[in-house]
C-alpha cells in the first residue's frame, strides 16, 4: 500500500513541478470491484499546487470487466463531462506509464460526501429537498447529453448500430445471454418485448450508462460528484433516464421512482428545464425494462465469474441468485405497461 | 445410507448459531459478511425443502404442458431450456396469457427460494 502512496506522490510531484510532497494520509476507498480508488492527502512544497491537497487516485484492479472502459478512456470521458459542466471530480493527470505503479491510473480532485445508496434512501428528507435533489440529478444528465458525436478525444466510443441504440442493446444482451448458456425464458421473453416495442430513437448523445443512486456523492442534500464513468457510451438519452428510474436502483423505496429518492416527474422536469431533449415518458418506461434486462445479464455474468473459478466470491454467487427478482420485476413492469398504468 | 442429523437440520442449526450468537458480536464489514453467509444458508435450506416437496417437478410439469399445447417436444431434464428456445424463436406467440402464467410460476418458485420477502412487497 505504502509503495503505491510513494509512487502516486512521486507522480504528482512530476506533474505539478513541485520540489517535494509528503504523504499525509493514504487509504483504499470502498466500492469499485473493477477499479481500486485511493484517497491521497499530500503536503506539497512548491509547484502549481503547493499546500495541503486531497486527491483520489483511480487505478485498475487485478480483475476487470472486459466491456468497461480502460483508465485512459475513462479519463477522457471524465474530461468531456467536466467540460460539459457536469458535477464531477476534476480530472487532473493520467499516467499510462506502467513503470510508475504497475497499473495505469489517473488522479482527480477529492469530492466530499458519501455515495451510500442506503444512507441517502433512508435519510429523513422533506418532499421539497427530494424534489431539489432529483431535479438537480436530471439537470446533470441534461448537461452531459449536450455532448454529441463526433468528439475527437472520444473516438474510441463505438456508435450504436444500426442507428437505433435500443435494438443495438437488444442484440448485445441476446449475445450475452447466449454466451452465459443458462436458460432464462423470462429474459428471452422480455427481449422479444423490447424488440417489438422500441420507441422512436432519440438523438445519439454521450451517456453515462450507470447513472444511478449509489454512483453519485452527496454531502447532506447537496450533490458533490457523479462517479463511475467506466460504462459511458454513445447512446439514446432515454437510456440514462430509464436506468436511473429502474426498479433495481430504488433500494427498497419502490414508490420513489427516481432512484428511490424522489418523483420521476420532478427528475424529468429537472432534465427538460436544464436543456435536455424532449423525451416521451413511455420511452423512459421502455428503457426501465431494458435496464432490468441489462442488470440481469450483468448479474448472471458475475455469478459465472464465481462458478468458473475465475473469481470465487460469495457476493458474486449471491448476485446470481438475485436474477429472479429482476425477472419478477420484468413480468410485473411489462404487464403494467401493457395495462396502461 | 442413514446419516443423521440430516443436511437440512445441520444447516438450520448452523444458521441459527451464526445469527443468534456470532453475528451480534460483529460490526462493519465482518457483520455484513456474516449476514451474507446466513442469507446463502437460508437459500440452501429453502432449496432443500423445495426439492423435498417435489415442487421442482410441479414447475417442470407446467412448462411441459405449455410446450405440448404448441406441439413442441420437451422432457423434464431440459424443459426450461426448451422453453427458453421456444420463446426466443417465438413459437409460443399465440398463447401469450398461458406463457406469462408459466413464466410467473417459474419466477415465483425461484423467488420463494432466493428471496421470499420479495414476493410480499
Amino acid at each position: 500500500m505504502s509503495e503505491f502512496a510513494e509512487a502516486f506522490s512521486w507522480f504528482v510531484v512530476q506533474q505539478t513541478g513541485a520540489r517535494s510532497a509528503k504523504v499525509i494520509t493514504f487509504e483504499k476507498l470502498s466500492g469499485g470491484a473493477i477499479q481500486d480508488n485511493f484517497g491521497l492527502t499530500l503536503e506539497i512544497e512548491g509547484g502549481e499546487r503547493a499546500g495541503t491537497q486531497h486527491f483520489v487516485v483511480r487505478q485498475d484492479a487485478p480483475s476487470g470487466v472486459a466491456e468497461s472502459l480502460s483508465r485512459p478512456e475513462e479519463f477522457r470521458v471524465l474530461q468531456a463531462a467536466f467540460e460539459a459542466g457536469v458535477t464531477v471530480p476534476e480530472p487532473l493527470w493520467l499516467c499510462e506509464n506502467l513503470e510508475v505503479s504497475g497499473q495505469m491510473f489517473y488522479v482527480m480532485t477529492w469530492a466530499e460526501g458519501s455515495a451510500s445508496p442506503r444512507k441517502l434512501v433512508k435519510s429523513d428528507l422533506t418532499e421539497e429537498q427530494r424534489r431539489t435533489i432529483v431535479r438537480r440529478l436530471g439537470a446533470e444528465l441534461a448537461r452531459l447529453h449536450n455532448v454529441r458525436p463526433p468528439v475527437q478525444s472520444l473516438d474510441f466510443l463505438a456508435l450504436p448500430d444500426p442507428e437505433n441504440a435500443a435494438l443495438s442493446r437488444v442484440a448485445i444482451y441476446r449475445r450475452h445471454l447466449r454466451e452465459i448458456g443458462e436458460p432464462h425464458p423470462v429474459l428471452e421473453w422480455a427481449l422479444n418485448w423490447l424488440e417489438d416495442n422500441s420507441p422512436e430513437p432519440g438523438p445519439t448523445v454521450l451517456c453515462h450508462c450507470d447513472f444511478r443512486t449509489g454512483n453519485y456523492m452527496m454531502a447532506g442534500e447537496t450533490l458533490t460528484a457523479v462517479l463511475d464513468w467506466e460504462f459511458a457510451a454513445w447512446s439514446d438519452p432515454a437510456e440514462d433516464l430509464g436506468w436511473f428510474c429502474s426498479r433495481s436502483w430504488r433500494f427498497g423505496a419502490n414508490e420513489r421512482e427516481a432512484g428511490g429518492v424522489g418523483e420521476k416527474q420532478d427528475f424529468l422536469d429537472g432534465y427538460r428545464e436544464a436543456g435536455g431533449i424532449e423525451i416521451d415518458p413511455t420511452a423512459v418506461s421502455y428503457w426501465e425494462v431494458m435496464a432490468l434486462v441489462r442488470w440481469a445479464t450483468i448479474a448472471l455474468q458475475q455469478a459465472r465469474r464465481h462458478m468458473s473459478g475465475e473469481q470465487r466470491s460469495l457476493e458474486l454467487a449471491l448476485t446470481g441468485r438475485m436474477v429472479a427478482q429482476m425477472e419478477f420485476d420484468l413480468l410485473t413492469q411489462i404487464q403494467d405497461l401493457e395495462d396502461g398504468q | 445410507m442413514i446419516n443423521q442429523p440430516e443436511a437440512h437440520d445441520l444447516l438450520t442449526e448452523a444458521r441459527r448459531v451464526l445469527l443468534e450468537s456470532l453475528a451480534p458480536e460483529l460490526t462493519g464489514e465482518r457483520k455484513y459478511e456474516a449476514l451474507m453467509i446466513a442469507n446463502a444458508m437460508g437459500m440452501a435450506i429453502r432449496e432443500l425443502e423445495f426439492n423435498a416437496q417435489n415442487k421442482a417437478e410441479e414447475a417442470d410439469r407446467a412448462v411441459l404442458s405449455l410446450l405440448e399445447t404448441h406441439g413442441l417436444p420437451g422432457h423434464n431434464v431440459e424443459c426450461e431450456s426448451s422453453l427458453a428456445d421456444a420463446v426466443r424463436e417465438r413459437q409460443l406467440e399465440g398463447g401469450s396469457v398461458a406463457l406469462r402464467k408459466v413464466l410467473r410460476t417459474l419466477t415465483e418458485a425461484r423467488l420463494g427460494i432466493n428471496s421470499p420477502g420479495y414476493l410480499k412487497r
